[in-house]
């Protein structure tokens, strides 16, 4: 058995290292060659420094390279004697092979002399491959992030508007042509605004971050989602029966109403989804619309619930931005004005304040109550304007009724909606009313619900205590029917309660409603809160608040609402006493 | 064959330094760490443990054991394909070896690769732990990798990076008892995959490696025409497996069943030429469309390789001499303990000619020392040149 001559085996392995293409190449090379002429320590330097080198640990190979000036054949390092040799390249650079033991014999040295300037030129060939190469995975790299940042919400890593949009128009047409194979889920997170607003965005991106995650453990491969924008997420789901779609949505919801620790606090939200499967014909939009108008017909009756679209929510929906569009010009010309309703003291009898309510003077339908028109005109950011309308129109009427009935000066209660409670601007505006209308603001009383104090209790706070300033009390609405919750009774100057009506129209015939009432009174006096009672409307509620010590009374027994003549005319008829009250009374 | 010669050890060192190695065959995993950890305690608190343990244990519940029972020691180690300590193979056992006494001390790192990316960054990462170790008189790298990820080789590559020359590198690629689905490693309690483990030891006493594995080439030098990562394309321009077939006389039935291929190129390896000797490579896998061989680690393009023959005798002396080579390259000083890394092929070559335990008998070691270590799936030991892996070959460390 014949072994093969060395040499031939050197010369062949190391051109061969050469053939080598992967990315990592030259760190290949150098590895390979050494191995190839069975050398501990190969390199390739330039002018004094290694540019490729395996064999040494730092210190030695800083002794190396302070040998290579002169090309030294031999080196002394911890190992032992280190034999060298120096095949020159071209323009200053050398490759250097080393091993201990043994030196390079003549055969040996020819040869590496004899492929250096090879494997110079296939070094610098690899160098050029490698940097083209790290060339163009860069520019991948960079067309990989702008397709990312053009298709992936970079909040939750979720596919963005642009992908589902694009997923969902793949989708479509290329599904079969019966219709309800393809269903989507449009969620919209339940009041996620006020996370926002209490808790802050950090909060609120956290929140939004967390959902995407936990939406995500739906995904799989008939399951498609996105974030839409804002609090919107979308699923796009590859089920043919609204009923699977119904039990995906309903996983959903309860997934999301866990509570989740955010920043260190605890949120729990719920979320409202609308549902909608592909009818033929549907385009993305068409299909996104039709979820997100099923998603809002159901929001409307509550958070944390699910509709299907039904045909008539369009019209629905078509009527409510109607409604919307005639409130604006409503405002603009000037359709709504102030009714006034009397408030009486129980104990004497007279009229000693007015509520002021909205009413809307509309050119088709005639005079409309607020129930037409005040959720709309919510859901639409109105109400400031609306509110501050009310607001001049009633300081404006009770300082002109204060001119005309001297010594008789009412009270004025009118109702502040969330928005505006909590609208930096409020204070100002009211200020500037009272300034031009004469109205003394020590007998304006602003109604609140107890659910708009706690919207966002930082602003209200500071809102009410500017207008303690000015001499504007609150008063709760429809207390009992809230939050109930004595901790803002301590925490706002609350001056007055109103008892909802929906426990006044309990008593004489109902105990529980007899005992919640007794109860609103008698803790109300005890915190020196004085108490309205609405909706009064037979002698027999009259005669009971009376006795269970109740302050105020309001409702159609003793005074519907009306305009501003019709309440001044209540001035002139006998039975009604004017009772003009002390400055801290009501 | 090869030995690293060191230089001799000062005299009365001897005492600050220890190995001891504890073994178990008890099936409960508390127990059988019990067992195997009781005279490496006996011996006071190891500055470095390694666990070789049967993938039927739950290696993380031997790992948090080990570790709770070593207190602030090092502790690595990886499952195996048997264990083997003097006169007495494991099958499906636990073996601990470990060192300790003043006279030594010990780092230790970790990489972590992937199958696509293989493993040469992480044993270049696990090798660092050489830069955090105050070095004795004498120092060496030990390295356990995933014996089921990528081409072998690249784990001495990577480590000898960092090592360099000056540092010995020797170790071994972790098994799965032959199942060959995936290994495991150990770290600090960790238990890992695709990764690389790796201790430096450094010493007041010289330590030393012995390489041997009886194989002789039947072939002429062929020249490896084409060849990449761990498929063996063709040899002499020829497809390999032709040449690997038609060169060994198979049998009909190694020609077309895989199973059968596997069984037959147990004993049949390659040869890959070095300049002073020979470099074995494990044949694992044919491929019957592409005419290929695959093989544990790479037989460099351009290179030339043999087609080797060897018999249970031959295999037999290999492991006897082993230990005997490297306790003479530690400079007359005696070994007081040795680390045994053989390869799962040899086992089986030995099994079936019932040699195996004859194998571990190595009457030229002195009763005193302590012997452990475990089969591999490749073993890793570099005393000269750049390269150092091997496969159906035993590597030994012989500790003074």
């Amino acid at each position: 058995m014949s072994t093969a001559p060395w040499s031939l085996h050197l010369l062949s392995e190391v051109l061969a290292a050469f053939t080598v293409q992967s990315p990592t190449a030259l760190r290949d090379v150098v590895s390979r060659v050494a191995e190839a002429v069975d050398a501990e320590i190969m390199g390739i330097v330039r002018q004094g420094e290694f540019v490729l080198f395996v064999g040494l640990e730092d210190q030695e190979k800083a002794l190396l390279e302070a040998a290579a000036a002169e090309r030294t054949p031999m080196l002394t390092l911890s190992g032992g004697c280190l034999h060298l040799y120096w095949a020159p390249l071209n323009q200053g650079e050398s490759m250097v092979v080393g091993r201990f033991r043994e030196e390079y014999s003549l055969e040996e040295r020819a040869l590496l002399r004899a492929m250096a300037r090879s494997i110079q030129l296939s070094t610098q060939v690899l160098a050029a491959v490698k940097a083209e190469q790290e060339a163009l995975r860069a520019e991948k790299q960079a067309k990989e992030l702008a397709i990312r940042e053009a298709t992936v919400d970079s909040l939750t890593g979720l596919p963005n508007r642009r992908c589902l949009l694009a997923y969902l128009a793949d989708r479509l047409a290329h599904r079969a042509s019966r219709p309800g194979e393809l269903g989507l889920l449009f969620i919209d997170l339940d009041r996620f605004k006020n996370i926002n607003d209490v808790y802050g965005h950090g909060t609120g991106d956290a929140y939004l971050q967390a959902i995407g995650v936990a939406l995500g453990q739906f995904r799989n491969e008939d399951i498609f989602l996105g974030r839409l924008a804002g609090d919107e997420f979308v699923v796009v789901a590859a089920m043919a029966e609204m009923d699977k779609l119904c039990r995906l949505a309903e996983q959903i919801l309860k997934r999301i109403e866990q509570p989740w620790s955010i920043n260190g606090r605890t949120l729990q939200y719920s979320a409202s989804i609308g549902l909608a499967l592909a009818e033929p014909g549907d385009g993305p939009e068409d299909l996104l619309d039709k979820a997100d108008l099923a998603m809002y017909s159901i929001k409307q009756k509550g958070p944390g619930r699910y509709a299907c679209y039904q045909p008539f929510m369009r019209e629905q929906a078509r009527s409510k931005a109607d409604l919307e569009a005639e409130i604006r010009h409503g405002l603009r010309t000037d359709e709504f004005t102030t009714f006034f309703q009397p408030i009486i003291s129980a104990a004497h009898s007279g009229v000693v304040a007015f509520e002021g309510l909205a009413r809307w003077r509309h050119p088709q339908r005639g005079l409309l109550d607020p129930i037409g028109f005040i959720g709309v005109a919510e859901e639409a950011g109105l109400l400031r304007d609306l509110d501050a309308r009310i607001l001049k129109d009633g300081c404006f009427c009770l300082a002109g009724w204060s001119s005309v009935q001297q010594g008789f000066s009412p009270r004025l209660s009118i109702n502040l909606s969330a928005a505006s409670l909590v609208d930096s601007a409020l204070v100002e505006r009211v200020a500037a009313v009272l300034d031009e209308s004469g109205f003394d603001g020590h007998n304006l009383l602003l109604e609140v619900t107890e659910t708009s104090l706690v919207s966002d209790v930082e602003r209200a706070q500071r809102n009410i205590i500017e207008l303690k300033r000015l001499g504007v009390r609150l008063a709760v609405d429809d207390f009992g029917t809230g939050y109930s919750s004595l901790r803002y009774l301590r925490q706002f100057p609350v001056g007055m309660l109103k008892i909802d009506r929906s426990f006044v129209s309990g008593l004489g015939h109902d105990h529980d409603d007899e005992v919640i009432v007794e109860t609103i009174i008698r803790m109300a006096s005890s915190l020196g809160i004085q108490v309205v009672a609405e909706g009064v409307e037979t002698a027999d509620q009259q005669s009971i608040l009376s006795q269970l010590g109740c302050d105020f009374l309001q409702g159609y027994l003793l005074g519907r609402p009306g305009n501003g003549h019709a309440s001044e005319q209540v001035f002139e008829r006998s039975e009604i006493r004017l009772l003009q009250l002390d400055r801290d009374a009501f | 064959m090869q030995t690293t010669l060191a230089p001799a050890d000062p005299a009365g060192l001897e005492a600050d330094r220890w190995i001891q190695v504890g073994s178990s065959t008890k099936q409960q995993t508390e127990l059988a760490v019990q067992e195997a950890l009781a005279p490496v305690l006996g011996r006071g608190e190891p500055k470095l443990t390694i666990i070789f343990c049967s993938p039927a244990f739950n290696l993380a519940e031997v790992s948090r054991l080990v570790q709770a029972a070593v207190g602030a020691g090092e502790v690595i180690g990886c499952s195996t394909a048997g264990e083997l300590l003097r006169d007495q193979p494991l099958s499906g056992g636990l073996l601990i070896w470990a060192l300790g006494g003043d006279g030594f001390a010990v780092t230790t790192g970790v990489g972590i690769g992937s199958p696509e990316t293989g493993l040469r960054d992480a044993a270049h990462d696990a090798a660092q732990c050489l830069k955090r170790l105050e070095r004795k008189q004498h120092t060496l790298l030990f390295v356990l990798a995933d014996g089921l990820c990528g081409d072998q080789m690249e784990v001495v590559r990577g480590a000898y990076e960092v090592s360099g020359a000056g540092v010995p590198l020797m170790g071994g690629c972790a098994g799965d008892d032959m199942a060959l689905q995936g290994t495991q490693q150990i770290h600090s309690g960790e238990i890992l995959s695709h990764a690389v483990v790796a201790a430096a030891i450094t010493s007041n006493a010289p330590m030393a490696i012995g390489i041997a594995h009886g194989w002789e080439p039947l072939s002429e030098a062929m020249l490896v025409t084409q060849s990449r990562g761990t498929t063996l394309e063709t040899l002499d321009d020829r497809p390999a497996l032709d040449v690997y077939l038609d060169t060994y006389d198979a049998p009909a039935e190694v020609r077309n069943n895989p199973a059968a291929f596997f069984d037959f190129a147990h004993t049949r390896p390659i040869g890959v030429a070095r300049r002073n000797r020979t470099e074995i490579r494990y044949v694992y896998g044919a491929d019957y469309e592409k005419r290929s061989l695959t093989i544990f680690a790479e037989v460099p393009q351009g290179g030339m390789a043999y087609l080797m023959q060897g018999s249970s005798t031959s295999v037999l002396n290999a492991t006897s001499e082993v230990c005997s080579l490297a306790e003479e390259a530690l400079g007359g000083q005696p070994a007081k303990g040795f680390m045994l890394l053989e390869c799962v092929a040899r086992k089986s070559l030995l099994s079936n000619a019932g040699l195996l335990e004859e194998s571990l008998r190595l009457p030229t070691v002195r009763d005193e020392a302590t012997i452990g270590g475990f089969y591999t799936y490749g073993e890793i030991a570099r005393t000269e040149g750049s390269g150092g892996l091997h496969n159906q070959t035993v590597v030994a460390l012989a500790l003074a």
